[in-house]
């Protein structure tokens, strides 16, 4: 047991220690452009724009922030890119029909199939497909809890969040969520999960120990299809992205209670937020734009004009 | 030796028989032709309903009937149709099946919209709602040779691509409006038994009437009209592509602009 305590903590150390500086660079999926935007999240300015493939979508970066993982959904692969030299460094096969991932802790992809229903378990440097599991029909959303004991993926046909559980790489609950879900995110701790409904227009608190959901809420927002969750750094407030509404809604995390609207681009879809919780950042699909959020005055401060239908978004901050 | 094995056994029993006596049983009848994209779309939606079902402990069953043999069953869940008007509107009238869902699966007659039956519930666009479409498109464009229809090939919007492209996979047809309106009614019975955990016709009758917004996967969360006709857009079809949605932009009333609004 001790010995397997110093290996841990040496574990860790190792990895902060290989942790890179911050490029504070944003990644920007653009969906119709086959490219990735590279903002300085710092300055807004577009640093550089990355041929990437046909149709990227699902974005996201390797726990020492050294790799953004893209995928390209119509070559049913996942494209790595060095985050300091910005080259392309390879391509996993995670197979049919990609859309989205989320990185384990010990930098394992879990991708979602969606056409065939299904979560493929992926070693980036094997580039081997270590598990497959069987989910509901038409999988997306997929998230990772902070220790990394449990993985969610909300199946969007099927109108569940399963619980896999990442030792014994199976389902091992299911909740009911409202119709169409379509983001997930974690606390801190991974004790609660929230989760957005598109058809159900809806967002609501999963329990994760007991297994179910304990709190619901309505979105009255004009228009509004529930994308994106993202929870700030303190816990307090939650950003759900409303797609053709155009605006961020801001909930109380806890109460659920709708605090603040955010007028951003059109059709917003993804969101990501500074590691400070300072500025929030929105893929704005029909404007072509990215908005950078003061979070502080619930205010867009800049419009950053990227590729076409820009989809989804991560920083290396 | 032997008596202490079969106690154990029995100990296993007891603890192992409960949760089996969970996995509910869903039994759904239909008469119809057992070929053709509604009797394959049917089938889709009982795929389906079993994908779900393998994660909740609940099993669907669908078997093909004839009416008489229809007319004979006391416990229903739901009946599902895919007849003439003239005999959907004679089952959905027996007495038998006042408090029991009936399902028109796939026509589109005006009748069985303006017969206002508390417990028939049609599932694909009526001849009204088609028409209204075609005068919504008409009205913008007077040159307009574009037919109306519920479901095409092509549609992609609202998740409509994978539903298209996963139906084809399976059965290498495409899905046509009378395939989308089996699969729907087969989907939107086992979403509701997923979220009541029952299967009785009366709590069926009641959630679909009250509760239900089903992900069609054409738009909005679905719901019925007092006509029993189920809310939803109507595509406009010219040399086989679709031109554009109804409603249309600027039409007033949003998806009750087209058919019959009420039974007033």
């Amino acid at each position: 047991m001790k010995f397997k305590q110093l290996l841990l903590s040496m574990l860790i150390l190792v990895s902060v220690s290989a942790w890179a500086d911050p490029t504070y660079r944003l990644f920007v999926t653009n969906e119709k452009d086959d490219t990735v935007s590279v903002i300085d999240s710092r300055t807004g300015k577009i640093e550089t724009t990355i041929e990437i493939g046909d149709r990227p979508r699902g974005i996201g970066l390797s726990p020492d922030h050294k790799i953004l993982y893209v995928v390209i959904s119509e070559e049913n692969a996942i494209a790595m890119v060095d985050v300091a030299t910005l080259k392309i460094i390879g391509k996993l096969k995670p197979g049919e029909d990609p859309e989205t991932f989320a990185v384990h802790p010990n930098g394992n992809l879990y991708v979602s199939n969606e056409d065939d229903a299904k979560v493929s378990v992926i070693n980036p440097e094997s580039g081997k497909i270590l598990y497959e599991i069987k989910v509901g029909i038409e999988p997306e959303p997929v998230a990772a809890s902070p220790n990394g004991d449990i993985v969610l993926v909300a199946s969007e046909s099927t109108n569940m969040v399963h619980i896999i559980d990442t030792k014994k790489h199976e389902v091992v609950a299911n909740i009911l969520v409202g119709a169409r879900p379509r983001g997930l995110a974690f606390n801190h701790d991974g004790s609660l999960a929230y989760v957005s409904s598109e058809i159900a227009n809806e967002v609501a608190i999963i329990n994760i120990e007991k297994r179910k959901v304990i709190k619901t809420a309505a979105i009255d927002i004009e228009k509004s299809k529930p994308m994106a969750l993202v929870l700030s750094p303190d816990e307090k407030t939650l950003y759900l992205t409303t797609g053709r509404a155009s605006k961020v809604a801001v909930f109380n995390a806890k109460t659920l209670e709708l605090v603040a609207t955010i007028d951003v681009g059109k059709r917003v879809w993804g969101a990501v937020l500074s590691r400070d919780g300072s500025t929030l950042f929105t893929a704005n699909g029909l404007s072509h734009t990215v908005s950078m959020v003061d979070t502080a005055s619930n205010k867009s401060k800049m419009e950053i004009e990227v590729g076409q239908f820009p989809w989804g978004l991560a920083l290396d901050d | 030796m032997k008596i202490m094995r079969a106690w154990i056994l029995g100990l296993l029993s007891l603890l192992i028989l409960p949760v089996q006596a969970q996995a509910m049983n869903v039994e759904l009848l239909y008469v119809g032709p057992t070929e053709g994209t509604v009797w394959l779309g049917v089938q889709q939606g009982l795929d389906e309903a079993n994908h779900q079902g393998e994660f909740l402990g609940l099993k669907y069953t669908l078997t093909p009937v004839s009416k008489e043999v229809l007319t004979k069953q006391k416990s229903i869940t739901a009946v599902l149709l895919a007849l003439d008007p003239d005999q959907v509107l004679s089952i959905a009238k027996l007495k038998q099946f006042s408090e029991v869902p009936v399902f028109n699966l796939n026509s589109d007659s005006n009748e069985l919209r303006t017969a206002c039956l508390p417990n028939l519930f049609n599932i694909t666009a009526s001849q009204k709602m088609k028409a209204d479409a075609q005068a919504q498109m008409l009205a913008k464009n007077s040159d307009s040779k574009a037919h109306a229809q519920g479901w095409h090939k092509d549609f992609r919007k609202f998740a409509a691509r994978q539903l298209n492209s996963r139906f084809t996979k399976k059965h290498g047809v495409i899905m046509d409006d009378d395939a989308w309106a089996g699969w729907a009614a087969v989907k939107m019975l086992s979403d509701t038994v997923a979220r009541t955990q029952k299967a009785d016709a009366a709590t069926m009758l009641a959630y679909l009437k009250n509760d239900l917004a089903f992900d069609g996967q054409k738009g909005a969360g679905a719901t019925f009209r007092e006509t029993g006709q189920l809310r939803q857009l109507v595509l406009l079809i010219e040399d086989d592509k679709i031109v554009a949605e109804a409603p249309l932009r600027g039409v007033k009333g949003g998806l009750d602009s087209l058919g019959l609004k009420s039974c007033k």
